[in-house]
């Protein structure tokens, strides 16, 4: 009796109820919007249309409507240019410059000219075209703002870290030096190393004093090389007896 | 730097002065600029074929009906999105109404005398998307009782809805060009009304859709409405559950999904 009774009370799914509610009176105003009902302005405003989020915030990637004619001529010859300063200089680094005056750029690029380094301007779209074609690709989040390139046939990174304390303005972000990418830290430790002949002539220094000591022994008196050879005897039977004495106590 | 540079050409041009000689040596002291253009490649009309009549053909003020009938009022003829002429037909730029409203004579000839003045008829032609006026107005007489049965025919209109096409352009020119005119003719209509390219509008739809699969907003009106959900029916009327709450009445919303 129960389960009917529920049966009854429960409403169909899938059902309509057959007695409709029959508006009167509501004659479609055209003039003007008919004032909604407070239920339907609740609706309206529960079901806004609500955008997708953003996939990255703005500017974290070139925009993509401002897009450089590979076309032009004049971003053809920019484009060379930069392969040839690519393919002439040992060194290339990539400063931001965070709003460095006229005359004070003068001023660093002076003191750059000293030891024969150069500085170089090229638009970032045109540095990421010729970066995505060339060897040097991973570079490209290096030009993001207004970058110049510090570049030299030598790789004088010493002179250029030390040119560029003088100017607050400038930031260093990364380099190629060699073929070799290098981060500002990279970059100081590379500054550091002393240079290649130096290294090379410690090296030969090195090399050369064992053969010498080697031969200064042997023009010795052969007493002197077996007395040598017998301390060195001693040492070494000294030195096992030693490692051998606690071994032995362990043992036991 | 600058002021030591400045100075040298002041003293060089001083110099100059002072030799007498001025002419010449100061046209050689202009900075040449040479810049590089690029200019856009204008558009391919090759495949355009341009009627004989170019112009928009004047409208009938009274339709030639060989019985002639009283109409009721009707508002649903402007209510909701257009069915017809919604699309476009031969030319590239439209007026689309963004709402419905009802066209009379005064709006077909004030459409027609502005696109056709307007207009460089060698290189563009008009069509209507409208049909003239058809639906009979009844008005009572000035100063007449109420009462008497229904008042005489005074005009005709013809009923547009949201979406609706009223005029196309094409021919050899571009947007710009007839930019002007069609966008003084939109704003004089008795609905909102926008002027529209074959790509811009495809470009509405296309976000149209997109908005309504993009839409982060779990409850949508559709879905609300369809599965009457608090019995929320009782208050929405058949017209809101097929468009889902685009419209009230004349009246269109582009903003909602």
């Amino acid at each position: 009796m129960a389960a009917t009774l529920c049966v009854k009370l429960l409403p169909k799914q899938g059902w309509l109820p057959l007695t409709q509610i029959v508006r009167h009176g509501s004659k479609s105003v055209t003039r003007h919007r008919r004032p909604m009902h407070i239920l339907k302005q609740k609706l309206m405003a529960v079901t806004e249309y609500i955008p997708p989020p953003p996939a990255a915030p703005r500017g974290a990637y070139p925009s993509q409507s401002r897009k450089v004619k590979e076309g032009s001529p004049l971003v053809l010859l920019m484009k060379k240019e930069m392969g040839k300063v690519f393919q002439e200089n040992k060194m290339v680094a990539v400063a931001q410059n965070n709003g460095c005056n006229a005359e004070d750029m003068m001023m660093l690029r002076h003191s750059l000219y000293k030891h024969d380094i150069r500085v170089r301007f090229f638009p970032n779209e045109v540095a990421r075209l010729f970066l995505k074609e060339s060897i040097y690709c991973n570079m490209t989040p290096l030009f993001m703002g207004p970058t110049i390139l510090i570049v030299s046939k030598e790789p004088k990174v010493k002179e250029m870290l030390k040119t560029l304390r003088g100017s607050p303005q400038m930031t260093l972000v990364g380099g190629c030096i060699e073929n070799t990418l290098l981060s500002v830290q990279g970059l100081q430790n590379y500054s550091k190393l002393p240079s290649v002949t130096v290294v090379q002539g410690e090296l030969v220094s090195g090399l050369t004093m064992m053969t010498s000591r080697t031969a200064s022994l042997l023009q010795r008196h052969p007493t002197h090389l077996s007395a040598l050879l017998q301390q060195y005897i001693k040492q070494q039977s000294s030195d096992a007896g030693a490692e051998a004495a606690p071994k032995a106590e362990e043992a036991t | 730097m600058l002021s030591f540079v400045k100075a040298a050409v002041g003293g060089f041009t001083g110099i100059c002065r002072a030799h007498g000689h001025q002419g010449p040596l100061h046209s050689h002291l202009k900075v040449l600029t040479a810049g590089l253009q690029t200019h856009a490649i204008p558009p391919d009309f090759s495949d355009v074929v341009l009627p004989e009549k170019p112009k928009l053909k004047p409208t009938k003020k009274v339709p030639n009906f060989k019985t002639i009938k009283k109409e009721m009022k009707n508002l649903q003829d402007i209510q909701g999105p257009a069915t017809a002429a919604n699309t476009f037909k031969k030319g590239r730029y439209a007026i689309v109404a963004m709402g419905g409203g009802y066209l009379h004579w005064g709006h077909f000839e004030m459409i027609r005398f502005t696109i056709n003045r307007k207009m460089d008829t060698k290189r563009a032609f008009a069509r209507w998307r409208v049909n003239s006026p058809y639906k009979p107005i009844t008005r009572k007489g000035l100063g007449q009782r109420m009462g008497g049965g229904k008042g005489a025919i005074d005009h005709y209109v013809t009923p547009v809805r949201a979406g609706r096409f009223i005029v196309e352009v094409g021919g050899k020119v571009e947007l710009a060009e007839v930019q002007e005119a069609l966008s003084q003719v939109a704003k004089k209509l008795p609905f909102p009304a926008k002027v529209m390219s074959r790509e811009s509008h495809e470009a509405m739809l296309k976000n149209q859709a997109e908005k309504e699969q993009n839409n982060q907003n779990p409850w949508t009106f559709k879905q609300i409405a369809q599965g009457n959900m608090l019995g929320i029916r009782r208050i929405l009327s058949p017209f809101d559950v097929r468009t889902h709450g685009r419209f009230t009445g004349k009246f269109y919303f582009p903003g909602r999904v």
